[in-house]
């Protein structure tokens, strides 16, 4: 991202925002859903559910991170 | 009780606040966002010809009138109508396209004038007297125009980088060890190619609907609230007209408010869909 679209003070409908904003759902979405599969698939209640969040929810936030804060 | 008979009444009539009826207040629900079809074909998936087609053509021809009488007598010394235009044009391109893009952003300077135009046009039908319905609050109306920005977005990148280059800029991040790839890329992929196309169409949709939803609440409980002849006798009469001015109150705080909201939503989605080329634009970051 540019330096001129960092609107930090404007909330989440800021284009940053919306970015970081889809990154965590994405990854939240997409490896709880396979932690869900995985439950589903093994029969298991909740197991791989939690873990999955877990690791969407680390993915997603070390992804702001290298994108946009270490850079 | 001889309740079925009283429920007739209230229908009749009308229901109000402080009544005898037993009736009370019935919210408006999403019935609003669902008109009756004119014109049913019967396909399936389809809502038949209803009253956001034809609020959806006074939309476009709103915008049409716009830019034919603003521009029509274009003088280098501008007039009124022309310098509302100019003020509009040079607005977007100054905090838009040349924030988001760059300098190359005049090239779509014109598609997010129209834009910004007609989303506007749409979203203010839901204030014009008569009609009072935004086109935005039909999701599927913010859902082409989100997906042609996506089409574009997909066309300009890939015209800029190749295929290969485009993709890989969308799907894999830069500076991120290999190890980590695996569970970042998915992510990617899902954020760039979902979840930011149908949170650009949903939150337009969202906050049409919403703020339509507000207003109609405001008016039918200033409708509802309304009885000052109340068989209660006349000190609730009387409180009844009080609470029905604040919900007037309330309706017109709203309508103002709202009207700056549409502004503001088209505005919205006008950046983004300009944040969204200049990064494909842009390619790897």
């Amino acid at each position: 991202m540019n330096e001129n679209r960092n609107g930090d003070d404007e909330g989440p409908s800021t284009p940053n925002g919306t970015t970081l904003v889809s990154y965590l759902l994405g990854g939240l979405a997409f490896w709880g859903g396979v932690g869900w599969v995985v439950d589903w698939a093994l029969g298991l209640s909740a197991l791989f559910l939690p873990i999955g969040l877990v690791v969407g929810l680390v993915g997603g936030i070390y992804l702001i991170y290298a994108q946009h804060v270490r850079s | 009780m001889g309740a079925d008979v009283s429920v007739v009444a209230a229908s009749e009539e009308g229901c109000h606040i402080f009544n005898d009826f037993g009736c009370g207040f019935e919210a408006p629900g999403v019935s609003l966002f669902f008109p009756t079809p004119w014109l049913e074909f019967g396909l399936p998936g389809t809502s038949g010809l209803n009253k956001y087609y034809l609020v959806a053509v006074v939309a476009v021809l709103v915008a049409a009138a716009f830019w034919y009488f603003t521009t029509r007598k274009a003088k280098v010394v501008p007039g009124r109508g022309q310098s509302m235009a100019e003020l509009l044009v040079g607005f977007l391109r100054d905090q838009v396209t040349r924030t988001a893009i760059g300098k190359e952003g005049d090239r779509y300077l014109p598609l997010m004038v129209t834009l910004f135009i007609f989303i506007f046009s749409m979203n203010v039908m839901g204030l014009i007297p008569g009609l009072q319905l935004p086109v935005t609050s039909n999701l599927a109306f913010p859902a082409v125009l989100a997906i042609i920005i996506f089409l574009l977005w997909n066309y300009v990148g890939i015209r800029r980088h190749g295929f290969g280059g485009h993709f890989k800029a969308r799907l894999i991040p830069g500076g991120v060890p290999a190890w980590i790839l695996p569970i970042v890329v998915p992510i990617e992929a899902l954020s760039n190619f979902i979840i930011r196309p149908a949170t650009h169409m949903i939150r337009l949709f969202a906050t049409m609907f919403a703020g339509h939803l507000l207003l109609a609440l405001f008016a039918a409980a200033g409708f509802y609230m309304f009885n000052p002849t109340s068989p209660m006798g006349p000190l609730f009469g009387a409180i009844s007209v009080g609470y029905s001015g604040l919900a007037l109150v309330g309706f017109l705080l709203f309508t103002a408010f709202e009207l700056f909201i549409m502004a503001v939503q088209a505005y919205v989605f006008v950046l983004l869909s300009s944040i969204y080329i200049g990064e494909a634009l842009e390619g790897a970051h």
